[in-house]
């Protein structure tokens, strides 16, 4: 059925990712309340900054739109606005414990351990505020703006402790943006793939902001470029107050009011060690079967200039539809008239389909996009019946209830293509309905597990926790071959991503904000 | 018989919000107004303390907005509401149909204003522009219900609050007089019923809305 979402009433970020509509930098805020009563009003006074999720419904709105401004809390945050303790106690638990409790089931040991990372992450962190802008002009003012508002009311402070690329330099805040090059905005990380092209369509999201191919659950095999095989994943999944895919309300702070239209953020920011990364590719890449592009494609299950693997496993077609994706891409953003919009628009979805809307029905053995690869274990798109037709109620029925909404942007450049030191990776903020069912299975289960992939535990080959023993990275990776070609078998993989911080956040809904900056939330 | 108990009416409307249109939240919005509306005390200004004490012979009200109807889970239907509504609920003095009209063309004579402030993001409410048209409106969206509010009885307001006043000062002059000789309790009833007059329900009484001693109606 048709849900019917109150945009107005929705954050923002929830519903779209603003790098889309051309906001291209970003700042993290982090601040710890001393009083109730200053939180209070720090609340009520963010609110009228607060980007709603209808702002991304309209041309007319966005255009009007040069900074967004979005809130979260933490655990420890909502206790310290006065949250009443029947309302506290109804959260989830791993929601209260926070990402550093929970550093066993996510993986984050080694150099990705809690006493390793950031200094603001030491500190006792309340609330979370994100500003993103077109321009830096923008985000400078809404970031001045704030802060003399926290100044005025007191007792607000916004934590130091975020690292930078100069040792012992720290930065009040964590800065975000896009990477550049020769001065054009890239869809691009700091290993070179393009990123963040897939997220989730749910009942209720206008057909604007995501599509159903690919972003949906696939409920029946055929043609992955045909709706019909494909249906939007139900909002519960995403947003609390809505029906979700075990067709029960998704569990949910009390009173109904603190959590419908609200969410959760697992928000985590994770260095990449270009160096390592690129060291690998030289030296598999010079004996992969295919070379270097071709083993970097086998990692992600994408081509690092995003085209599928599954569907173009040939790499001149894989550059030949992400070339003609740039132009589309380019038309949107060169557009002069609205007619002129709509028509690049609709130009764009269409060869976008070729980016999202496929699965891996024909490609069960991984011969194309092995089983293991990054993108595949995220979003294995109903190919864990692993070719059973009917196993399930639908192909998809194991992974829908582990889908998560993702928005951040990359942070620091990395100049140096062979060095690994530096502060440069990417902010993934991952939004769900429950942490735990959704990011924390993910990470436990599929990114630094394999037995569901029947993979034995092979991690993910990019974000995995490879393991070092005396010395010698384990990091494995089986490249499944087909009739012809024999498994590829990569080894001594060794981290490539490292956790510098994190945490758990309640992403409330304007109600529920003005609700907590009054402190009228009433659990009774 | 829905609606009424003796002379007491339980009236339940539902109005449709507007739905959303661009940036504003008609839901946001109307709460904000309800928020906005006295609820204490305190917060007594000269007026009444709600609006909708200074609506004669409402026992009392409670709006509320209904964005949705609750999900039981499977098997159950899951559905949603077309719109969110502002729910008025009042348990009012009016022993009929007819009484009820005329209780809700008082109710808009009495406060036009804040009844344009409470109902602006309904459905086609900028249509309402008389007593007339309030009451057609009302009628409109009303639910026929049986949901009476406890504790008052279906006397007139007036009598209903005048025998709360006596009651509190009746059981102070009782703690006061206590061991009295008769002649000495005597003639201190008569002082006492003198002053709280219990046959004018006018005053000495409570105000509608309120239960503080600073604001009872003397005389």
């Amino acid at each position: 059925m048709e849900v019917r979402l109150n945009y107005t009433d929705i954050q923002g970020n929830i519903l779209a990712h603003s790098v889309e509509f051309g906001f291209f930098k970003a700042r993290y805020l982090f601040f710890s309340i001393n009083k109730v009563d200053n939180g209070r009003a720090f609340v009520r006074q963010l609110l009228p900054l607060i980007t709603s999720a209808a702002v991304w419904l309209s041309e007319e709105n966005t255009r009007a739109t040069a900074v967004t401004t979005n809130v979260a809390f933490t655990y420890n945050g909502l206790k310290q606005l006065g949250l009443p303790v029947l309302s506290l106690q109804s959260f989830p638990d791993e929601f209260i414990v926070g990402m550093r409790g929970r550093r066993t089931i996510l993986g984050d040991d080694g150099r990705s351990d809690p006493e390793c990372w950031d200094k603001v992450w030491h500190e006792d962190i309340h609330v979370f505020v994100s500003i993103e802008a077109r321009e830096d002009q923008a985000l400078e003012q809404r970031y001045a703006q704030i802060l003399a508002m926290a100044a005025e009311i007191g007792e607000i402070h916004l934590l130091d402790g975020h690292r930078t690329a100069v040792d012992g330099v720290t930065l009040p805040y964590q800065q975000a943006s896009v990477l550049y090059e020769k001065g054009i905005p890239t869809a691009k990380e700091h290993f070179g793939y393009s990123d963040g092209i897939s997220n989730p369509f749910f009942e209720g999201m206008p057909d604007d902001l995501g599509n159903v191919m690919g972003g949906g659950k696939k409920v029946r095999y055929g043609d992955p470029e045909q709706p019909s095989t494909w249906a939007p994943l139900q909002t519960g999944e995403f947003i609390l107050g809505y029906q979700d895919e075990a067709q029960e309300y998704p569990v949910a702070p009390t009173p109904p009011l603190l959590a419908k239209n609200g969410s959760f953020m697992a928000y985590s920011k994770f260095h990449e060690y270009v160096g390592r990364f690129n060291a690998y590719l030289d030296t598999c890449g010079a004996v992969f079967p295919g070379g270097k592009e071709a083993l970097a494609a086998k990692f992600v299950g994408r081509w690092r200039n995003g085209a599928p693997l599954t569907s173009f496993p040939n790499e001149a077609d894989a550059n030949a539809i992400a070339l003609k994706r740039q132009l589309a891409l380019a038309a949107i953003n060169t557009a002069k008239t609205t007619d002129e919009l709509v028509n690049a628009r609709a130009a764009f979805k269409e060869i976008n389909k070729k980016f999202t809307a496929f699965d891996y029905s024909k490609d069960i053995e991984g011969s194309r996009c092995p089983v293991g690869a990054h993108t595949r274990r995220a979003n294995p798109r109903g190919s864990l019946e692993f070719g059973q037709d009917k196993a399930f109620n639908t192909p998809s029925a194991l992974d829908d209830r582990r889908r998560m909404i993702r928005r951040g942007l990359p942070y620091g450049i990395a100049p140096d293509p062979a060095s690994n030191n530096g502060d440069h990776g990417t902010i993934v903020m991952s939004i769900c309905a429950s942490i735990k069912r959704q990011f924390e299975f993910v990470f436990q289960q599929w990114l630094n597990y394999g037995n569901d992939f029947k993979l034995a535990n092979d991690k993910d080959p990019i974000l995995g926790n490879h393991d070092e023993l005396n010395g010698v990275p384990q990091g494995r990776m089986v490249v499944q071959g087909d009739q012809d070609t024999a498994p590829y078998f990569l080894s001594q993989i060794p981290r490539f991503i490292e956790t510098r911080g994190g945490d758990y956040f309640f992403i409330p809904s304007l109600t529920a904000l003005n609700s907590i900056g009054e402190g009228i939330v009433d659990p009774t | 018989m829905p609606n009424l108990s003796g002379n007491a009416y339980g009236l339940t409307v539902l109005c449709p919000l507007v739905a959303e249109s661009g940036l504003v939240s008609p839901s946001i919005e109307t709460r904000k107004v309800l928020q906005a509306l006295p609820d204490t005390q305190d917060s007594f200004d000269g007026r009444c303390n709600s609006p909708m004490a200074a609506v004669p012979n409402t026992y009392l009200a409670r709006f509320f907005l209904l964005e949705d109807a609750f999900f039981q889970g499977y098997p159950n239907q899951y559905d949603q509401l077309r719109s969110s509504y502002l729910v008025f609920v009042a348990e009012v003095h009016a022993g009929s149909e007819a009484a009820l009209t005329d209780y809700l063309k008082t109710m808009y004579a009495a406060i036009p204003d804040d009844i344009h402030r409470i109902w602006q993001y309904c459905i086609d409410f900028d249509q309402v522009t008389s007593a007339d048209a309030f009451e057609k409106y009302i009628r409109r969206c009303q639910v026929n219900t049986t949901f009476y509010f406890n504790g008052s009885t279906d006397a007139p307001l007036a009598e209903q609050l005048k025998s709360l006043y006596l009651k509190q000062e009746f059981s102070r002059f009782v703690y006061s007089h206590q061991g009295l000789k008769p002649e000495a309790l005597l003639t201190a009833y008569r002082a006492f019923a003198e002053r709280v007059k219990p046959f004018d329900v006018q005053a000495p009484t409570w105000k509608p809305g309120i239960s503080s001693e600073k604001h009872i109606v003397t005389a």
